[in-house]
């Protein structure tokens, strides 16, 4: 039982929100420490079990920084597991194993500059199952109507009591102005374009995005160790991916009451806050620490967690049949432009193709080649109808690969 | 004119005499006579009566022989050398002055032909009233209200009395109050006092003609001609000046600044802030408190006061002698202390007088007002987010009366009727009701209660409301036992909650809740002992219950289990005596000590652990079972206050002093500011009093007859087991707070300056504060150090802050006023590196406040208009028109990291960012 932490700044009363402001500032890191970062959740899935190390980087930078050429293992029953460095970084298990119960798992990472790091032992937490999935259309506290999706699950045990949940969604699109033709630029400098058939599938494709949140429940305080109509996800009816069909993979981890602080500390200081009250941000460790230097500050948390995954699909017909279809990701307004500009220099068109922004719909006439240094017999030229390039290619928002898992 | 010309008159000084035409000789002779005994003399031989005052006679001896001259002659003799004159009456009196003469006729001429009537008046009314003939003297020429006559006691020609014994009270006429600390002055004579709390005085009169003059800011100067004949008694109501009120003057006596042996202590006359420039047209006694030197907060919208590098805890806020936990509305945004019923504030920030105790940092000690209880009065204000009223009502006339004020806000209306929908859904509202009575029983006993209770409600997400409210009551017997000997018993009980309740999903909806409530018991002495030693002793005992929190489900479909957090009890009492020492007429010394007690009290469960190990659940050794009222651990700890004074000159002085205090009661918070939800913690076994030791000094000099006041002061202070908390700490619903609390030392030092200018069309103050705040957490674990176990800034330590309160009277009707801040940037922590975990990206922190936020700067500016002045108007209207913040000045309040969508955006915020106009409307009947 946790107070919802997503308060919202600006409807707090009149006489403040149109005075008050949150303005984004650029920041830059005037002291900086390098710390590492070690992402380590054991499961009790049958698995090349993944452990990533990477390096903190300063504010202003583009991350992650890889910790590449670690020793890192996992003694756990009397077992040592290694893990090899597939990519800067990432390291994966040689061989695929499973968290068991009862079994005391501890991490051990010697860095390339020769500094050890160790977990304390930690045990598998019980395994509990989703009880059910479900998308339900209603009306959420901001009056917004949408899609929501909810978790149920039940253990009669009464362990498992943290629960953190992650997912990911995919959703189906397809291209609203897509047409068999491209227009492509044969002659940059002339500015000169032709038609080609196109030689990929950019008509429907496939989305997969991983939540980005953190997504923490817990049933201490209640009576009974059950979670119900957990809110995993809302989905604004507006939204373009529920256009066609939706499906949504839920994992819930059964974490230890320590990584559950962990990661609700986390996500305390990562969300907004009050604007009157701040939460007093600090250091907080996990459970892994440097073996030489007890001060040395380390991120990140060895969970070794008990998972439960469960899979839904929905189309749009089946909850909002007959009605208006949400409008697509991006509007898909026509435009002509120029092919040249007044000057004789390629125009809009060439560039916006060329650039990947525009795609061909309609439009187009054959001159005769009047040039006889061009070695061909007629030319296009426009006017061109022209549109965002994702209302004509799926692959501005997708993949065109259908996903091994799908069912239509 | 007519004044005009007796005052010319009254001016001179004539040393002649106008001796009567028929006046019979005598013969005397006398030798080295005193000149008593020469009058008697004249007395025995010829029927004339002498009246004089022996003091003017006494060491004069005089020797002469005379045949047949007239008593004139003779006088005139034995005054030659002397400032005696006479006046030789024509029934046979004869009445010595000194230094004035008596007229009974004007030289020819003298006022030209227009001065007839004017004289003649005057003489008549002397002829009829009375026979020992004595003249005005009037000193000053400009009053234009005609002086009053007022003629007291009846005459007894038999009695030899030279002084007679007036007595009485003064009081405000506007609505019956008493006046205390007027000044009532004879002009002309060396002869003054000065009114007591009650309005009363008491002064020694020569016979005859009187005037009285009375003096004081904020009244009119008002003269009496009192022709005093015997004892008797004068009540005077003055009204009062609205050139004072006008001013912003925060110590009532002119000369206090360097004459208390008090040192850092200040008051704030609530009445006289009305033209300080507002926020929402609220007036608020805490706003103009942190335009004060030492007295800070956060930031604008902060809630909660940082005294001299204290924390927020360590206030001691009494309203009427009872103790309110959030004196603060809507966040903070507005004090919960309605300004009207408010009469004064004294906050203590340095030397804490003996008799208060239980915080560290300071006492804000805030009176309500005495209902009128002459007549039946009000006063109201409309502004743009609450409205005030305020009735004033007689119950028994001249004896008791009733004051009850409330204030609400119509927010909640206003946000209800935007078209917005998530403003709609929002809700904010709060209200604050007082009522004190107040009952003259007789002379000697008097008694005060008052009864406070405010509420708000608010909600930030759509399925919780947090309310709270505070609620308290005090009664406070005043008993005087003789004229060195008085007393108060004073019983107070407040109470403060607050409540969530959670409204969202049928199965998790629940209620929360948290209660303080603490009733104490006092008895204050004060022994004037001597002029020299004055004593104020007592004894206090305070009973705390806390509820630290409970839950229950919200509904009935609701899983949420029942719980409850054990009550907590405690005892604190003390004993205090303190000594205000008269060493010299230079040197005062305030000597005081307290001696506290306090004893955490069962039924409670408290866990023990092992030493010198981080406290947690792996470190439980056991959980130790109190019974009920079982003393569970005890503290007991003498407190030294210690002020001195000393003169240089009568304007320029310098104090000293040292303070120690103990807080056995601590609020547990882990924001960076105070907010509603933070609770109190009672100190048991694992948890330690707070401790603090703070010297001061100071120097203090007035200047141009108390018109400027200027005063430098210094302190250092240091602070023990001041309390932190672990990263992250989760402070509610904790039964084993100790696991998540730190317990470590602070330190801070400071220079305050403060040039005030309290009289004149041009008034205010300039105050410069260079202060320095520190925290100290050094533990012998990772999770108990901050910043590596070295001393860091605290969240509050703002090292220059500026404050500039200005008002110019245009007119008696018209004022501007305008307010200046600024002050460094408060520091914050800031990440010190960003890292990607499960594909997010997330800030990484390390030393706390590291960074300071850009400094802050404001400009206020207000317009205030009086109603006019005619006395036979039904109120008294007063408009204020204020912009809050004029240069729109984007002041950041905070500063924070967001993950939105897997990035780390950076923010800063801020409360008042635009400038704020507000119009308020204020009148009094």
């Amino acid at each position: 039982m946790k107070l919802k932490n997503t308060y919202r700044f600006l409807f707090l009363a009149l006489f403040i929100s149109s005075t008050s402001c949150i303005d984004p500032f650029e920041f830059e890191n005037e002291t900086f420490e390098s710390a590492l970062v070690i992402e380590a959740t054991i499961t009790n899935e049958l698995k090349h079990q993944e452990i990533l190390l990477s390096r903190s980087y300063q504010f202003e930078e583009e991350g992650p920084n890889p910790e590449t050429n670690a020793e890192v293992k996992i003694i756990g029953g009397n077992v040592s597991y290694l893990f090899q460095e597939v990519e800067p970084g990432k390291y994966l298990s040689e061989y695929p194993f499973s968290a068991i119960p009862n079994t005391e798992y501890q991490l051990f990472i010697t860095t390339g500059n020769g500094r050890s790091y160790t977990s304390t032992p930690t045990q598998l937490t019980q395994g509990t199952q989703i009880d059910d999935l479900y998308a339900v259309r209603e009306i959420d506290d901001n009056d917004v109507e949408g899609m929501s999706i909810y978790v149920d699950s039940y253990d009669p045990t009464g362990n498992s009591r943290h629960y953190r949940y992650e997912y990911e969604e995919t959703y189906k699109i397809i291209a609203p102005r897509w047409v068999s033709k491209d227009l492509v630029v044969i002659d940059e400098t002339r500015c000169l374009v032709d038609f080609a058939e196109k030689m990929q599938e950019e008509r429907t494709c496939y989305n997969t995005e991983a939540s980005l949140n953190i997504n923490l429940v817990n049933t201490n305080g209640f009576s009974e160790d059950r979670i119900s109509r957990h809110l995993i996800r809302f989905i604004d009816r507006d939204s373009y991916i529920l256009n066609y069909r939706y499906s949504i993979l839920v994992r819930q981890y059964v974490q230890s009451r320590e990584a559950y602080a962990y990661y609700e500390t986390l996500a305390d200081f990562s969300g907004e806050g009050s604007l009157f009250s701040q939460s007093q941000p600090g250091f907080f460790g996990g459970n892994i620490s440097s073996v030489a230097n007890a001060q040395e500050k380390v991120i990140g948390f060895f969970d070794v967690s008990s998972v439960a995954s469960k899979r839904i699909y929905f189309n749009y017909e089946d909850f909002f049949a007959g009605e208006p279809f949400p409008p697509y990701a991006v509007s898909c307004f026509e435009v002509h432009p120029e092919q040249f500009t007044a000057g004789g220099a390629c125009g809009g068109l060439i560039n916006g193709i060329l650039t990947d922004e525009i795609i061909y719909v309609a439009g187009g006439t054959y001159v005769e080649n009047m040039d006889p240094t061009i070695p061909l017999d007629s030319l296009l030229f426009g006017p061109f109808t022209m549109v965002i390039r994702a209302c004509g290619d799926c692959t501005a928002l997708g993949s065109n690969v259908v996903p091994d898992f799908w069912e239509d | 004119m007519k004044n005009h010309i007796l005052a010319i008159l009254l001016f001179l000084n004539f040393w002649c005499v106008f001796a009567q035409d028929n006046n019979p000789k005598i013969s005397l002779s006398f030798q080295n006579y005193s000149v008593e005994d020469v009058l008697k003399s004249i007395e025995e031989k010829i029927n004339y009566r002498f009246y004089f005052v022996l003091d003017w006679l006494k060491g004069t001896s005089v020797s002469g022989s005379y045949e047949n001259a007239s008593v004139d002659e003779i006088l005139t003799d034995i005054f030659n050398e002397t400032l005696i004159n006479y006046y030789i009456a024509k029934d046979g009196r004869v009445i010595l002055t000194k230094n004035n003469i008596i007229y009974d006729a004007l030289p020819d001429g003298f006022f030209g032909n227009t001065t007839q009537g004017t004289i003649s008046e005057n003489n008549n009314e002397e002829e009829e009233s009375i026979s020992a003939p004595v003249f005005f003297n009037e000193a000053t020429t400009t009053q234009r209200t005609p002086v009053e006559t007022i003629r007291i006691g009846k005459e007894d020609k038999n009695s030899n009395r030279k002084r007679f014994t007036l007595s009485g009270t003064v009081k405000n006429a506007v609505n019956g109050a008493p006046v205390p600390n007027l000044a009532l002055v004879v002009q002309g004579k060396k002869i003054g006092t000065v009114t007591d709390t009650n309005g009363a005085f008491r002064i020694e009169l020569p016979a005859g003609l009187n005037v009285i003059e009375t003096q004081s800011l904020g009244f009119e100067t008002a003269l009496k001609r009192v022709i005093i004949y015997n004892d008797g008694r004068l009540d005077v109501t003055l009204n009062e000046s609205y050139e004072g009120l006008k001013e912003v003057v925060i110590d009532a006596d002119a000369d206090k600044n360097v004459e208390d042996t008090n040192i850092g202590s200040t008051q704030i006359d609530v009445g006289e802030m009305k033209n300080i420039p507002l926020v929402l047209g609220e007036r608020d006694i805490f706003k103009v408190a942190t335009a004060l030197p030492g007295i800070t907060n956060v930031g604008e919208g902060a809630a909660g006061y940082n005294v001299r590098g204290g924390k927020t805890d360590q206030n001691l806020i009494l309203l009427d002698d009872a103790v309110i936990y959030n004196p603060a509305h809507f966040f903070g945004i507005f004090s919960a202390i309605n300004p009207f019923t408010s009469d004064e504030v004294t906050i203590y920030k340095g030397n804490i007088p003996a008799r208060f105790g239980g915080r560290l940092s300071s006492v804000f000690d805030i009176r309500t007002k005495d209902a009128n209880i002459e007549k039946f009065s009000g006063e109201a204000s409309i502004g743009p987010v609450t409205s005030n009223l305020v009735l004033e009502m007689p119950l028994v006339k001249g004896k008791s009366g009733l004051l009850l004020g409330g204030r609400s806000t119509y927010s909640n209306w206003i946000l209800r009727s935007l078209d917005e929908k998530e403003l709609q859904k929002s809700k904010a509202s709060f209200f604050d009701i007082i009522a004190k009575y107040n009952t003259k029983i007789d002379n000697k006993n008097s008694i005060k209660a008052t009864g406070y209770f405010s509420r708000d409600a608010f909600s930030i997400t759509s399925d919780s409301l947090y309310n709270y409210n505070n609620s308290l009551a005090s009664l406070r017997w005043n008993h005087t036992f003789n004229d060195k000997h008085n007393g108060s018993v004073i019983l107070s009980n407040s109470h403060y909650r607050f409540n969530i309740d959670f409204d969202g999903n049928e199965a998790t909806n629940f209620k929360l809740g948290y209660a303080i409530n603490e009733t104490e018991l006092k008895l204050q002495m004060k022994y004037l002992h001597s002029e020299t030693h004055k004593f104020d002793y007592g004894i206090s005992s305070k009973l705390y219950g806390v509820e630290p929190g409970s839950v229950e489900p919200g509904s009935s479909g609701s899983i949420i289990e029942p719980l409850t957090i054990p009550k907590e009890r405690a005892l604190e009492s003390a004993v205090f005596v303190s000594d205000n020492f008269k060493v010299s007429d230079q040197l005062t010394l305030d000597a005081g000590v307290r001696y506290s007690i306090y004893a955490a009290l069962g039924e409670a469960a408290q866990r023990i652990y092992e030493e010198g190990l981080p406290k947690g659940e792996e470190t439980l050794l056991e959980v130790r079972e109190f019974g009920s009222n079982k003393v569970i651990e005890t503290y007991g700890n003498p407190e030294v206050r210690v002020g001195a004074r000393y003169f240089f000159n009568p304007e320029f002085s310098v104090k000293a002093s040292y303070n120690n205090a103990y807080q056995y009661i601590h609020s547990l918070s882990n924001n960076t500011t105070v907010s509603p939800t933070d609770t109190w913690k009672l100190s048991d076994i694992n948890i330690r009093p707070q401790h603090a030791r703070q010297y001061s000094l100071g120097f203090f000099k007035n200047f141009e007859d108390n018109m400027y006041e200027l005063s430098l002061e210094g302190y250092y202070k240091r602070t023990d087991d001041i309390l932190d908390y672990k990263v992250g700490a989760q402070l509610l619903l904790n039964e084993a707070i100790e696991q998540e609390v730190l317990q470590g030392e602070g330190k801070s030092y400071g220079v305050e300056f403060l040039l005030k200018k309290t009289k004149g069309k041009f008034n205010g103050w300039l105050g410069y504060t260079y202060s320095r705040s520190f925290v100290k957490l050094d533990g012998d674990f990772i999770e108990e150090t901050v910043n590596n176990g070295d001393f860091f800034p605290s969240n509050y330590d703002k090292p220059h802050d500026i404050s500039l309160v200005t008002n110019y009277k245009l007119t008696k009707r018209y004022s501007f006023s305008a307010n200046f801040v600024y002050q460094t940037g408060r520091p914050v922590t800031v990440p010190v590196g960003n890292y990607i975990l499960n594909d997010v990206e997330y800030v990484f922190y390390s030393d706390r406040n590291q960074l300071r936020i850009p400094d802050y700067y404001r400009l206020d500016i207000s317009f205030n208009v009086e109603g006019n002045h005619k006395i036979k108007k039904f109120a008294h209207s007063f408009w204020n028109i204020s912009i809050y913040n004029v240069l729109g000045k984007n002041n950041p309040y905070s500063v924070f990291f967001v993950t939105e969508a897997g990035e780390v955006k950076a923010y800063q915020s801020s409360i008042f960012s635009i400038p704020v106009p507000t119009i308020t409307y204020n009148f009094k009947f």
